[in-house]
């Protein structure tokens, strides 16, 4: 059943391995592969991976930095394997746990690690007690969560009237207002509407970037839906349903249509003035869908609140109080020393504190929310286990775990020297394509010319191509940068020509057919860089994003930069997913080409809130070529991971 | 013992012994703080002797993923084939030196991953006595740019220049038909340290003004560089961990242990 199974030490030596009967090929490929783009990553949160046809599943141990690896075909949806590597993990240690603790690697090299014996056994017990178990016997009911929920049903069919509303957060929030002194059915929904409203503005930024987890909230959402209805089919009346599409409409708006609703409100009814202000925070909290939101920022209020039905906004305050004076407790003197003293291994309940506390550090720093608490379970995950030593508390613990993270994530993977590339495509008598690309106003144009201006002091000659052919003036905005860069090179000294041209064919026409007209032309005339100036575009703009799918497709530029503003908090995730996503979907090569590298803009206006550079660099795994920090020409850098990181960790 | 007892009474009760003191003989004085400075003399020579003895005595194995360095690590020890994953931390052993005087050295495996590697080598630089830099002969043409980038970051590092490792350019594979040879890696290097001399000093500066930190100019300005402008001893050896290509073949690694025993 399982293709490999393999241990390795986490400096890369395989200890032993299984490979399974029939299976030809090495497992190094998938592993390494795993390694490279989960573990290096920072994206361990997850404990699979998906390479090819298999799965992978792994199990860090921090004690004995070893590594368990097993992987099976995809197909396969194999329910043991995560008990079997905790079993065999166990087994493991307990059997070399003398060898384990010696000092030195040389211990991994000079003993045989001959763990067939144990490793049959247990596979064999997990794979039969995978089989015995076999077709999983129905609930009886009393063992149902139907039966557990008796009130709450209750109350779930009494403003279930707004149940049958299309839009599901609607018929969330109407629950919420169930007890309120008017139940009538008008008043609840436009509360929701409003709450769903707010939430869908705070959810948009999220949705897409956790695909996966949105789709099984929706999925829960919509069991929990059917069950609903279900349970008061003949109770709901079907008048309302009307009024629950008019409410759709409204929630896809986005939020210009709160003020309509806001005003409807008070036409309507006497609940105006409490309505929106004392629902608003229920319905965020009480949301189902809202789930990803909730585990990010703090999990801890919501879990207490979804207890109890009725929400009580002094009670919540109580309950935080409550928890921070308990937080402090711990942090106490004592709690101090005995950190302090003798070594013990770190658990997850330790550092839950701490990574909290880091967590909402990074999500200050403007490091975007979800990317905050993978990074943090990322972290976990690579310390649960470890040894820590005499005089080192918890915090300080996770804090240079956290800190390593950053600066690895920071790190460039792969060779950013755009003078060399362009230097081996000059020797191919070719020039050097560079897009850029990204939303509106980010400063694609402005750092353009900034680049031009650091290429042709370094004496390449530059061609820019103006496919914006969109926004009025940009043309013109890259024409006045080209004559102020040629004013500052004269053409007299470099030989009679002009270090920089522009390439513009007007407004109106298609820009892919314009950077293939460019770079021809600059083949041409032997120009050394092309720079594609594409417009700015929304990242949700379908027709839009297609059409740089194909500038990119056509071209074949050998960079693409994503400029974005250092400012974007939440935003920056779904604007590179989307792009990717975009180059990926209407590309027609089986190899898409996708982002190769960031252009952080307007870092000078950011001070310490520098989480951009992070959220950025982790979503597409590329580097930061260029920073821009200001007006000037001059105002071009490269990214300082070091100083970005202590920037970020500064309290 | 007395000093020790000299030295605690005088620190803890510092205030209102040293008017005492001042009222006693001098010679008693004179004796205390001739005491305190030979404590503080002993303390500081053995914290010099001691960091002089824990650093620089480590053989350092650097080069690119999949150049064959946790391999080439485990040969080295035991001389026994292991399979190898892309490493995620460093491992280090005790290494004897094949020569008569039979020396210790710590021998260090850096993972060779772009996102770990400039940390790991942070780290260790300061202790290097000699890096073995590992390059994969088999692909290099491919990988040129890259390896001579590393190098470079190397060779520019000013505590690395300061401390004058000495470097071991070990070519690996030489057991795949395509290999290239040392003297060509050597070339090819050369030449590619040379470009990357000028567009590395035209490169961005970093955020915070400086460029690179504490970088020093590679090899001589009007010259086009070569290996023997360097202030370290550098030599190119031919090697295979590997071996013929079965998994119990003896791998072909002489020159390298040879070089090894020669470092002083």
């Amino acid at each position: 059943m399982l293709d490999f199974f393999a241990i390795f030490s986490k400096g890369g030596i395989v200890l032993w391995c299984f490979q399974g009967v029939g299976v030809t090929e090495s497992f190094t490929g998938p592993v390494n592969a795993l390694i490279r783009s989960v573990i290096l990553q920072e994206r361990s949160g997850n404990n699979s991976y998906t390479h090819n046809a298999l799965t992978l599943k792994y199990k860090l141990d921090n004690e004995f930095e070893l590594v368990f690896v097993v992987g099976y075909q995809k197909i396969l949806m194999l329910t043991y394997v995560d008990k079997f590597i905790d079993d065999i993990q166990l087994h493991f240690r307990d059997r070399y746990k003398n060898v384990l603790e010696q000092r030195g690697d040389l211990k991994l090299l000079l003993n045989n690690f001959d763990f067939k014996d144990d490793f049959t056994r247990l596979l064999h017990k997990a794979e039969e007690s995978s089989k015995s178990r076999g077709p999983v016997s129905m609930k009886p009911f009393a063992e149902s969560q139907k039966s557990q929920k008796t009130v709450k049903s209750m109350i779930e069919t009494k403003g279930g009237d707004k149940g049958k509303e299309p839009s599901g957060k609607g018929k969330k929030g109407g629950k919420k207002e169930a007890p309120a002194p008017e139940p009538v059915g008008v008043d609840a929904q436009k509360g929701g509407a409003a709450a769903a409203t707010v939430k869908a503005a705070e959810n948009g930024s999220q949705n897409l970037t956790q695909e996966e987890i949105v789709a099984m909230n929706r999925e829960k959402f919509f069991g929990k839906k059917l069950r609903a209805n279900k349970e008061k089919t003949s109770k709901s009346p079907k008048p309302q349903k009307p009024k629950g599409k008019q409410k759709r409409t409204w929630d896809n708006g986005g939020s210009s249509t709160k003020e309509l609703d806001y005003s409807n409100s008070n036409g309507n009814s006497s609940h105006d003035a409490s309505g929106p202000s004392g629902d608003a925070p229920a319905d965020v909290m009480g949301v189902h869908q809202l789930d990803p939101m909730k585990g990010d920022l703090r999990p801890v209020d919501v879990s207490s609140e979804e207890d109890d039905d009725d929400d009580d906004e002094e009670e919540d305050v109580t309950a935080v109080a409550d928890k921070n004076t308990k937080k402090g407790g711990i942090g106490g003197m004592f709690g101090m020393l005995k950190g302090l003293v003798g070594s013990k291994n770190l658990t997850r309940k330790d550092m839950e504190p701490v990574l909290e506390k880091m967590r909402d550090h990074l999500i200050a720093k403007n490091v975007a929310a979800d990317i905050a608490s993978q990074l943090c379970d990322s972290v976990a995950k690579k310390l649960e286990g470890k040894v820590m030593s005499t005089f080192t508390t918890v915090a300080t613990t996770v804090k240079q775990a956290l800190q390593d993270s950053l600066v690895q994530i920071l790190q460039p993977k792969r060779r950013v020297d755009v003078l060399r590339d362009v230097l081996e495509a000059r020797a191919q008598h070719r020039p050097f394509v560079i897009t850029f690309c990204g939303v509106n106003g980010v400063g694609k144009s402005t750092n353009l010319a900034k680049i031009s201006f650091w290429l042709i002091e370094n004496g390449f000659t530059v061609l820019i191509a103006a496919c914006d052919t969109f926004r009025a003036g940009a043309v013109e905005q890259l024409r006045t940068h080209q004559r102020r860069l040629n004013s500052l090179h004269p053409p007299d000294e470099n030989s009679g020509r002009s270090m920089v041209q522009l390439y513009e064919k007007g407004y109106g026409k298609d820009a892919a057919g314009i950077a293939m007209e460019a770079i021809a032309y600059a083949r041409n005339q032997g120009f050394d860089v092309v720079l594609v100036d594409t417009a700015g575009r929304m990242q949700d703009n379908a027709p839009l994003m297609t059409a740089l799918a194909k500038l990119i497709t056509v071209n074949l530029p050998d960079l693409v930069l994503f400029v974005g503003e250092a400012l974007v908090g939440n935003e920056a995730v779904d604007q590179l997913v989307k792009f990717n996503q975009a180059l990926a979907d209407h590309s027609t090569s089986n190899k898409p080409h996708l982002i190769d590298g960031i252009v952080l803009t307007k870092f000078d206006t950011i001070d310490d809130k520098v989480g951009a550079a992070i959220s950025m660099t982790y979503i597409t795994g590329q580097p930061i070529v260029f920073v821009g920090t200001g007006q000037t020409y001059n105002d071009l850098r490269s990214l300082n991971a070091k100083a970005v990181v202590s920037t970020l960790m500064k309290a | 013992m007395e000093e020790k007892t000299a030295v605690q009474s005088e620190f803890s009760y510092l205030d209102s012994f040293l008017k005492e003191l001042h009222a006693q003989n001098p010679a008693v004085l004179l004796g205390l703080v001739v005491a305190v400075i030979v404590v503080l003399f002993t303390i500081v020579f053995f914290q010099v002797f001691w960091s002089r003895k824990s650093t620089r005595n480590a053989i350092l194995l650097i080069g690119l993923c999949d150049a064959g360095k946790t391999l080439l690590f485990s040969r080295l020890l035991s001389g026994k084939f292991k399979r190898t994953q892309t490493s995620i931390t460093d491992s280090s052993a005790i290494y004897k030196a094949k020569n008569d005087r039979a020396r210790s050295w710590t021998l260090i495996d850096l993972p060779g991953h772009e996102s770990l590697r400039p940390q790991f080598i942070e780290k260790f630089k300061s202790m290097a006595r000699a890096i073995v830099f590992v390059v994969d002969s088999a692909i290099f043409q491919k990988e040129v740019r890259d390896v001579a980038e590393l190098l470079y970051s190397l060779l520019t590092d000013s505590v690395v220049v300061k401390n004058a490792p000495t470097l071991l350019v070990a070519c690996n594979k030489q057991d795949i038909t395509m290999a290239k040879s040392s003297k060509l890696i050597r070339q090819q290097l050369e030449k590619e340290l040379n470009t990357l001399r000028v567009t590395r000093s035209a490169a961005l500066s970093s955020q915070d003004g400086s460029s690179g930190g504490t970088s020093v100019p590679l090899g001589k300005k009007a010259k086009d560089f070569e290996f023997s402008q360097l202030p370290m001893h550098v030599e190119f050896v031919e090697c295979s961990a590997l071996g013929g290509g079965a998994e119990e073949a003896e791998s072909d690694m002489e020159a390298l242990e040879m070089c090894l025993a020669r470092v002083a």
